[in-house]
């Protein structure tokens, strides 16, 4: 403990916020042997009296703090510890052998997050310690994760409740929906502070955030980002500029916001923040890379009707698996393989919720399709004499065949047009159908608006 | 129909002693036209008097004061009078009379027993919760005299969640032939336990005093006079709410199993046949939570349903999720792949398959159907006035939009005030595609921005 403390009081003389957070940071895989030498230098009694004696009593290391600080920290290093014994147990890297179990571990951590929170509002906390609530919350979430697994994996029973309505996916998220709430009071935190900003906690708030929108997204619950976001807007005025914020923070937040948008179909504002996510993420981060791109490629399907190219999938042979062969087919206006593409990725487009949006491609598959038999159908003599025209007045029969074969299925005349009308009402044709008469008449200046025919 | 029609008073006399309470618990709107005055019925009395409820203190039977002497009555008696009549203490199932009749019966016991001046008033209960505590007493009694009445005789519920099971559907041309709820069930009309058969929902307090699955026979036993009922009388009202209470009964017994899921079912297809979508989605939510938990029912019927209902509520997230929980095997099974393909034909404006899978919907998913039917025929109109010039037959219309007529069709573009755009031509008439753009555009646009989310939280 006096070493951690040694730590504490060298991170604080120098105001280092990611060295005092890295006091309160659990990392067993890295750091065990400390952690193990942490839990083990004393009993509850014994470790309350060294905490007492370094933060009140000790003159020695004359920090410049008052002395209600100075208890805030006392009880964060004690619950602390706590939680280290439950983590450590957890792990089974305790002497003794004790079990518990991740539920436990949590709600030790829910402690410590709400002594960090404590600490701010009540010990007169500055803003250069936030880092010690990112801490608090990264591995509230975490253990909140483990803990729903392991009371899942173990088939607990439910909790009786006596309402009417009873949804086994909340009693399945139980620790993290919890863990939502406690982000959120990081969240309002962050928000509520009125303090200048050079001294705000406002600078937490991206970090909260982001977190919270992970967990949301974890439970389902994608639309309570919404909320945040409208908070977020509604006080935009008085936070600091979003580019002066850390970068990874930039990114991941536009990249929720983007995803938002797109589940939300609106897909020009998905793209944009999707672009800035893009723009602005590290070159090494592939898996990052990859998970913007998963939303932006079927974005840009939808707005600007273009598909990835080759070298932009190259280095992602996920994104490769999951788009090569639904670009193929569009590509090639071939309506039997997109529908054969769309089927095997069912199951992977769904759970990424793009499933609903790149069934849409099919549009643009069968719009190469018509655009194809448009130009198959040649040239005519131009009226009175002049220069050789498209034909433009094309027999409905033309595009049933071509929809036929390349669908491989048979379709009547009436669900021709009606696709064709599709296309018009859509934009992507211009011309008319004259039903009664059986043709449909394309525009003579680009009748495929944006395909060069 | 009015509460009280569908319960000829007198024929019911447990009803009397069990009548609707509304307190904290109970999550539905107290129904308004309960109109019936509480009236002590005879039995009722012979019980009330030879029951001796435990934690009444005044439960002896009193002669009712003949002449009021004069008496110089304590303060606290007074108070407790004056406690005994104030509004925030009534309780909305006991009613101002019972309560009065209560309160003389309690002093007057304690005057003539001498203990007036000993009672301790003020933490005496007020005479309205005397009343409940008795009923709730004889209640008990009752029951337990009813269960082991039919505990000899009962036959197994088994055949409860049989009946369900949903016959192959005959083709449903155009709504000339929808299926009913009540098709679903077979006729296995039971006598019903009277007591049982018209109570309203309950609070739990009175719940409580009630041994856990108690009445498990009795449950099967209403569910069948339920189905019965609905047959015959069509009251959806009233069936609702007996719906209500009873799934309130399997919640409180904590009973999860077979029989639960047929209630929520049963209940889920009289409120589509009823429109009634609010409750639809209630038991929908309860019904996938409890296949979840591996209870047997109509998994994929509902299952089917439930793509339908986003569809119509348009909630893209809910629908993305609802095809995420299905299983391979799940869309092979053909009420499924017909809301599949109806959601994917609705996706890519292809109202032409849309509306000939309209006229083909397993199940009773027409209903649903019908509920979106309207925006979508908007949908489509507008889609065609942009893309077909100048015109076409009405008829055309009437086929592709699934009318049942031209008439209706035309009909349907009269409401849309598209009068102008009929015109008779030869020995046909004609629809002015070309010149109905922007009223369908709009009328569209109106259709898909408001959808009515009834009881959608």
């Amino acid at each position: 403990m006096d070493s951690l403390i040694k730590e504490f009081r060298a991170a604080y003389a120098g105001q280092l916020g990611n060295d005092l957070a890295r006091t309160l940071t659990p990392d067993v895989p890295n750091n065990a042997a400390q952690l193990i030498s942490v839990w083990e230098s004393g009993n509850s009694q014994s470790v309350k009296d060294d905490l007492k004696f370094l933060f009140v009593r000790d003159k020695s290391a004359r920090l410049n703090m008052s002395s209600e600080e100075a208890v805030g920290w006392q009880e964060i290093y004690y619950s602390y510890w706590k939680a280290l014994g439950e983590i450590l147990a957890a792990e089974g890297l305790r002497k003794s052998r004790v079990k518990t179990s991740w539920t436990s571990v949590y709600e030790a951590w829910k402690e410590l997050a709400s002594q960090i929170i404590r600490g701010y509002t009540n010990h007169e906390f500055e803003n250069w310690t936030i880092p010690c609530l990112y801490v608090a919350g990264k591995y509230m979430r975490l253990y909140a994760m483990r803990a729903d697994a392991e009371r899942g994996s173990n088939g607990d029973e439910m909790v009786t409740n006596f309402q009417d309505d009873f949804d086994p996916e909340t009693e399945k998220h139980k620790s993290l929906e919890d863990c939502a709430r406690q982000l959120n009071r990081i969240f309002n935190l962050c928000l509520s502070d009125r303090a200048p900003l050079s001294e705000s906690r406002k600078w937490g708030i991206y970090y909260a955030i982001n977190l919270l929108f992970k967990t949301y997204f974890k439970l389902n619950s994608a639309a309570l980002s919404k909320n945040v976001l409208r908070v977020l807007s509604a006080g935009r005025g008085d936070m600091p500029d979003f580019e002066s914020f850390p970068k990874s923070q930039q990114v991941t937040f536009k990249y929720y916001e983007g995803v938002l948008a797109f589940l939300e179909e609106n897909y020009e504002e998905a793209e944009r923040h999707l672009t800035l996510a893009w723009l602005l993420c590290h070159k090494g981060a592939t898996r990052n890379m990859e998970l913007i791109l998963t939303y932006l490629i079927p974005c840009h399907l939808l707005t600007t009707h273009t598909l990835p190219s080759a070298k932009l999938l190259a280095p992602f042979p996920r994104l490769q698996a999951l788009f090569l062969k639904l670009a193929t087919a569009i590509k090639k206006g071939d309506l039997r393989g997109f529908h054969q593409a769309l089927q095997e990725g069912e199951d992977e487009f769904v759970k990424r919720r793009i499933y609903l949006t790149l069934e849409r491609g099919r549009d643009i598959a069968l719009r190469n399709l018509l655009r194809k038999v448009f130009i198959a159908g040649g040239f005519i003599e131009g009226a009175e004499g002049g220069a050789q025209v498209r034909r433009t007045r094309i027999p409905v029969a033309e595009f049933a065949a071509a929809i036929r074969m390349s669908g491989g299925q048979d379709i009547d005349t009436d669900e021709v047009e009606c696709l064709l009308a599709n296309m018009i009402y859509k934009n992507l044709m211009k011309g008319y159908i004259a039903h009664e008469r059986g043709f449909v008449v394309l525009s003579k200046n680009g009748a495929f608006p944006g395909t060069g025919v | 129909m009015s509460w009280a029609s569908a319960t000829p008073p007198g024929t019911q006399p447990g009803y009397v002693s069990y009548a609707h309470a509304a307190t904290a618990y109970t999550p539905v709107a107290v129904r308004q036209g309960f109109g019936q005055p509480y009236t002590l019925q005879p039995q009722y009395a012979a019980y009330a008097n030879t029951t001796n409820p435990p934690p009444a203190p005044a439960a002896p039977p009193a002669e009712p004061q003949q002449q009021q002497q004069k008496i110089d009555w304590p303060d606290k008696v007074r108070s407790y009078v004056q406690r005994s009549f104030e509004s925030k203490n009534m309780l909305p199932d006991v009613s101002r009379e019972e309560m009065e009749a209560k309160l003389k019966e309690t002093i007057s016991h304690a005057k003539d027993a001498g203990i007036m001046y000993t009672t301790d008033w003020d933490s005496m209960p007020l005479p309205q919760m005397l009343v409940r505590t008795q009923r709730a007493a004889l209640l008990e009694a009752q029951q337990r005299a009813t269960t082991q009445m039919l505990a000899a005789s009962w036959p197994s519920p088994a055949s409860a969640a049989a009946s369900t099971e949903p016959p192959a559907r005959a083709t449903n041309h155009h709504n000339s032939k929808k299926r009913k709820s009540s098709d679903f069930s077979e006729s296995d009309p039971s006598t019903g336990n009277p007591w049982r058969s018209n109570k309203k929902l309950l609070s739990l307090s009175d719940r409580i005093s009630q041994p856990p699955g108690l009445d498990k026979h009795i449950l099967h036993q209403t569910l069948d006079l339920l189905k019965k009922k609905w047959r015959k009388e069509n009251n959806y009202n009233y069936i609702c709410d007996q719906f209500k209470s009873l799934r309130q009964d399997l919640t409180v017994q904590r009973i999860k199993n077979e029989f639960t899921v047929s209630v929520y079912e049963i209940h889920a297809r009289i409120a589509l046949e009823k429109g009634d979508l609010g409750e639809y989605n209630q038991c929908q939510t309860q019904l996938r939570a409890l296949y979840a938990s591996g209870i047997k029912g109509n998994a994929v019927e509902f299952k089917a349903y439930r793509i339908l209902y986003f569809i119509h509520t348009a909630n893209r997230t809910a629908l993305n999720d609802a095809i995420a929980d299905l299983t391979t095997a799940d869309k092979e099974e053909r009420a499924i792949k017909h809301a599949l393909e109806v959601r994917s034909a609705l996706a890519l404006g292809n109202y032409h398959r849309f509306f000939q899978l309209y006229l083909d919907v397993p199940n009773m998913g027409a209903y649903l159907m019908d509920m979106f039917v309207k925006r979508e025929r908007l949908a489509a109109l507008a889609n065609m006035c942009k893309a077909y010039k100048p015109d076409f037959k009405l008829r055309f219309i009437t086929e592709e939009l699934a009318f049942e007529s031209d008439a209706e069709a035309a009909q349907f573009i009269i409401d849309h005030n598209g009068q102008h755009l009929l015109v008779e031509r030869e020995d046909s008439i004609i629809f002015l595609a070309g010149n109905a753009k922007q009223l369908f555009e709009t009328a569209r646009a109106d259709a898909h921005r408001r959808v009515d989310l009834k009881g959608q939280i």
